[in-house]
């Protein structure tokens, strides 16, 4: 594997749920409303040490989007997905934005615990 | 300044003596015919010159300039007869008559003579005009006083050189000399032939100081045409072994065949995935790390096989960075967030080991006294021990990150860390000043040059930055091609004159850049996972080493088959046997 870079964040972050590596700061979150198969999902600016998956076309209930899925650099688990682009102008402001699964991560506060059985993809739902 | 300084420049042309060999006499004949025309002739001849009229295919170069720059290259290797010849055809004058009078003045030791003409050549700046009676009027002083005419010699200080008000403190050392004339490095004596090659040094000194429209510099021709080699030898993008001759008749261009692109050895002693790899300074030996905890130091023999020379273990966590003492006879290895163990080269003795109570420790470097060593801490501050193990120093505060490298200048005097995830810091520490790299991605790791002047930053995007740190901080070259989205993938220096970049990519190959045109040159397949880190020896262009998650090393060498069937290259265009490499090159 080598060794993984992994970068620090300062302050309040939500980590990867089986590494806890630090995947986005929660000043970065945009909104607590999102859904995925799995339960809820937030939306953020931007997240850090993951690597993001083959880009392709996903019908989501808002509309058409383009997605990749990303994942923990460290442990590999699916995290959640990118919007890469979004298909109705209504839906523009996603792009570039990453939605982390509430279920794949911990909050540097709370400790809930889902366990998860549905493996691979995740389908997004709008609030 | 344009001259280039000559021993013994050959200056034959002036007349020497007054006793004339008769193969002289046509030469002779020849310039006083020039001479002796009168001015106004001189002036015609050179305006029917068109003074724009340019050669060759640019259209940059001036046919005046090139004529005369030919001619005093003729001069300059003795041939008389055929610079005079040239510049009889050519009607134009390697110097204007005011000029070749000026320097038959200062070889005859015409002195007052001579600054006096220097002021009809007509300098726009007084300055040149002073400086230049400067150095003439010295050389009458020195004459003199050589001459033991030591009250002459006072005259010419107080009446002629004083009143310049020019170089006041070389004046006050003459004055000095009259005092004390012993002193003087007599480089002319009452000896006649000592007497003119002092004088034809200062004629050397004259060109340097008068613009060199007036006086054509020294062997200019050769200057331009070494200069042209130069930028030749700069522009072989695969310029890795020490040519003999350059041909003036072709242009100079390597093949490829001086890379190090065939796998010459393969080193299995690693039980995990081999992070980091360092050539010693000396080439001697090669230290590897790996995540198995274990540090091993191999020696470079003679013959360039590489052998086990230690097993350094005592590290509890993977050891991702090793850093050789400046006389190669320690070297420190660091354990991720753990210890820094500094070891003894010769007998793989661990001689210390740093901790700090509750932290771990990231990355490590020596001071180029080899008396201290620097190291990152968990908590981002930077620490300063000695050789006891005792903490001299430390800098808290957000110095560094818990994944950065640790540089140092070669006066030991700036830190070289990633302060912040786009930011490398150029830290002080003595001074507590601090200039910074910027750059709009995270950063992942650097390395140094061997002068140190030039720092190369790998980024998040996949590319390589290459920034000079020495004086004005600024961009460079980037070098782009290899692949990298998790791990560290380490980067270096390399080969003659550290002309090429290297670096691991995580699709197993090593990836070489020809430094100067950013030009990706080879990439080497032979690993079987990603390459973390190269290095390339630094005592031998042709040998490159890379380590990979595949758990071993690779040590690299020149493709043997084609140097035994190309043998030696002599000047020119060395052919690269395509069929033969293994790699591919682009």
């Amino acid at each position: 594997m080598g060794r993984v870079f992994v970068v620090d964040l300062e302050g309040r972050t939500y980590k990867c749920k089986f590494c806890k590596t630090p995947l986005a700061l929660a000043d970065e979150l945009v909104s607590k409303g999102f859904h995925c198969r799995r339960g809820k999902a937030y939306l953020f600016n931007n997240a850090v040490n993951i690597t993001v998956g083959t880009l392709e076309e996903r019908s989501m209930l808002s509309g058409m989007h383009t997605v990749a899925d990303i994942f923990c650099c460290c442990c590999g688990q699916i995290v959640g997905w990118k919007y890469e682009a979004a298909h109705e102008r209504s839906q523009k402001y996603k792009e570039g934005k990453f939605v982390l699964e509430r279920g794949r991560i911990v909050d540097g506060f709370d400790s809930e615990f889902y366990i998860d059985t549905h493996p691979t993809m995740s389908d997004a739902e709008d609030a | 300044m344009g001259g280039v300084e000559h021993e013994d420049p050959p200056l034959k042309r002036v007349k020497v003596s007054s006793e004339e060999s008769d193969s002289f006499s046509s030469v002779a004949s020849v310039r006083e015919l020039a001479r002796c025309s009168s001015s106004d002739s001189m002036a015609r001849l050179l305006e029917s010159q068109e003074d724009d009229e340019v050669v060759g295919v640019k259209g940059v170069v001036k046919k005046v300039e090139l004529v005369r720059i030919i001619a005093e290259a003729l001069y300059s290797l003795g041939y008389e007869k055929t610079g005079a010849h040239l510049e009889e055809e050519s009607g134009i004058p390697l110097h204007s008559a005011v000029v070749n009078l000026f320097m038959q003045q200062i070889i005859d030791g015409e002195w007052t003579e001579s600054v006096a003409t220097l002021h009809k050549i007509g300098l726009i700046d007084e300055n040149i005009v002073k400086l230049a009676s400067f150095v003439i009027l010295e050389q009458k002083f020195f004459e003199l006083l050589v001459g033991e005419k030591v009250m002459d010699a006072l005259k010419t200080l107080r009446t002629e050189i004083a009143p310049l008000c020019v170089c006041t403190s070389r004046l006050h050392e003459l004055s000095s000399l009259i005092v004390s004339p012993s002193q003087i490095a007599l480089d002319g004596t009452s000896d006649q032939q000592l007497r003119i090659k002092s004088r034809k040094k200062l004629l050397e000194e004259l060109k340097t100081l008068l613009p060199s429209t007036v006086m054509i510099p020294e062997n200019r021709l050769v200057l331009l045409v070494e200069q042209a080699l130069d930028l030749q030898r700069d522009a072989c993008r695969f310029h890795n072994s020490l040519v003999e001759e350059m041909s003036l008749l072709s242009d100079h261009q390597c093949g490829g065949d001086h890379i190090p692109s065939q796998t010459l050895q393969i080193l299995q002693e690693h039980s995990n995935e081999v992070w980091f790899l360092q050539f010693s300074h000396n080439g001697d030996y090669l230290a590897s790390s790996s995540s198995d905890c274990l540090v091993i130091i191999w020696e470079v023999k003679v013959d360039g096989r590489i052998s086990l020379k230690h097993r350094l273990s005592g590290h509890q966590k993977p050891v991702s960075y090793i850093s050789w003492s400046p006389d190669d006879r320690q070297l420190l290895t660091c354990g991720v967030e753990e210890a820094i163990r500094r070891w003894e080269t010769a007998s793989g003795e661990c001689l210390l080991v740093y901790e700090k109570g509750g932290l771990g420790l990231v990355s490590c470097a020596w001071a180029p006294d080899g008396r201290r060593i620097f190291c990152g801490v968990t908590d981002k501050s930077i620490c300063m021990w000695d050789l006891e193990g005792k903490e001299v120093e430390c800098w808290k505060g957000q110095k560094t990150t818990r994944i950065s490298d640790l540089g140092i200048s070669s006066d030991g005097k700036h830190l070289i860390t990633i302060c912040k995830e786009n930011m490398i810091s150029l830290f002080g520490w003595e001074s507590n000043s601090e200039k910074f790299i910027e750059e709009d991605q995270t950063i992942i790791s650097f390395a140094l040059s061997k002068d140190k002047k030039f720092l190369l930053v790998s980024l998040l995007n996949q590319e390589l930055h290459l920034w000079n740190i020495d004086g004005r901080v600024e961009l460079v070259a980037k070098y782009k091609g290899h692949k990298r989205s998790r791990l560290v993938v380490r980067s270096c220096f390399g080969g003659l004159d550290q002309a090429f970049i290297a670096s691991g990519s995580e699709d197993s190959q090593v990836y070489i850049w020809h430094r100067i045109s950013g030009e990706l040159i080879f990439t080497l397949p032979g690993h079987s996972g990603a390459v973390n880190c190269v290095t390339w020896n630094p005592a031998n262009p042709h040998m490159l080493a890379s380590a990979s998650d595949d758990r071993t090393i690779r040590i690299w060498g020149l493709n043997q088959v084609d140097m035994t069937e190309n043998g030696k290259h002599s000047t020119g265009v060395c052919y690269c046997n395509g069929g033969n490499l293994k790699s591919s090159i682009l």
